[in-house]
């Protein structure tokens, strides 16, 4: 069956940021598994998630589904219009990956970085 | 003027065999010499479409999915059959792009980007019943 491994860590910026490092290729089989791990993150507090796509080397709509279920999770008032969301980032996506981002216009909504310490202190 | 290169997968209708139906595209798309950046959009519109046929077409029914890769001169054309329900996607609504995330609607991505990322995308009910899906990409060889 496939299934994504989703590893979760933990970083101290301006504020507490969570994690998580996606290995695997998210599509329709796959996307809940982000859902449900970022659904546990935030049950036990997580309040910032920084998305690693570093290990996805494919990402359909499916993917976006679960990237914008975790969004309305993390949202609050605050974060309506058009404005890039100040809990959800993400992280070095491939050109693949990246170039659906915006064709779907999420790039939009989401601050997209290439390093890591530079994401964690973006938040 | 067709090359006569076809190639053949069947696989039956589980969310399961995507990972193998993207494998397919990658193996013929690289044997037929599709270009690295239209072989990332091929990928993802197969995807999409064998998705919406055993989500939206079969349901929780048993079913087998065909997909056919071909190329003719410097374009691909691939063709994606099913025996499902018939699926009229001009009723799927586009994303709003425009609209605050947490504002948008779930759904409409994939066709939209089967739309995007093709140059023809055609969906025709099969004559005995089930659909097949027409998607054409130039250039790309």
């Amino acid at each position: 069956m496939a299934t994504l491994n989703i590893m979760v860590g933990q970083e101290q910026g301006n504020v507490p940021v969570t994690v998580l490092r996606v290995e695997g290729d998210i599509d329709a089989a796959t996307h809940k598994d982000l859902q449900d791990k970022a659904a546990e993150v935030i049950e036990k507090g997580a309040t910032h998630i920084l998305l690693d796509l570093g290990g996805v080397d494919y990402m359909g709509s499916a993917g976006f589904r679960a990237i914008h279920a975790v969004s309305n999770m993390l949202s609050d008032e605050e974060s309506s219009g058009l404005s890039k969301s100040p809990y959800l980032k993400l992280l070095n996506p491939t050109d693949a990956v990246a170039r659906v981002i915006k064709t779907l216009g999420f790039d939009v909504y989401l601050d997209i970085y290439q390093d890591r310490s530079e994401a964690v202190n973006a938040f | 003027m067709s090359t006569g290169q076809v190639f053949d997968l069947s696989v039956t209708a589980s969310l399961e065999n995507l990972q193998k139906v993207r494998q397919y595209i990658d193996h013929v798309g690289s044997s037929l010499g599709v270009n690295d950046e239209a072989m990332g959009d091929l990928r993802l519109v197969v995807d999409e479409a064998v998705t919406n046929v055993i989500i939206h077409g079969y349901g929780d029914n048993d079913g087998v999915v065909e997909v056919h890769m071909e190329a003719e001169g410097d374009s691909v054309i691939i063709r994606i059959r099913d025996h499902a329900e018939s699926f009229d996607p001009s009723h799927v609504n586009a994303p709003k792009l425009d609209t605050a995330l947490k504002d948008r609607p779930f759904g409409g991505m994939g066709i939209f980007l089967i739309k995007k990322m093709t140059d023809e995308a055609e969906f025709l009910p099969l004559g005995g019943g089930g659909n097949e899906i027409r998607l054409v990409k130039h250039g790309v060889i």
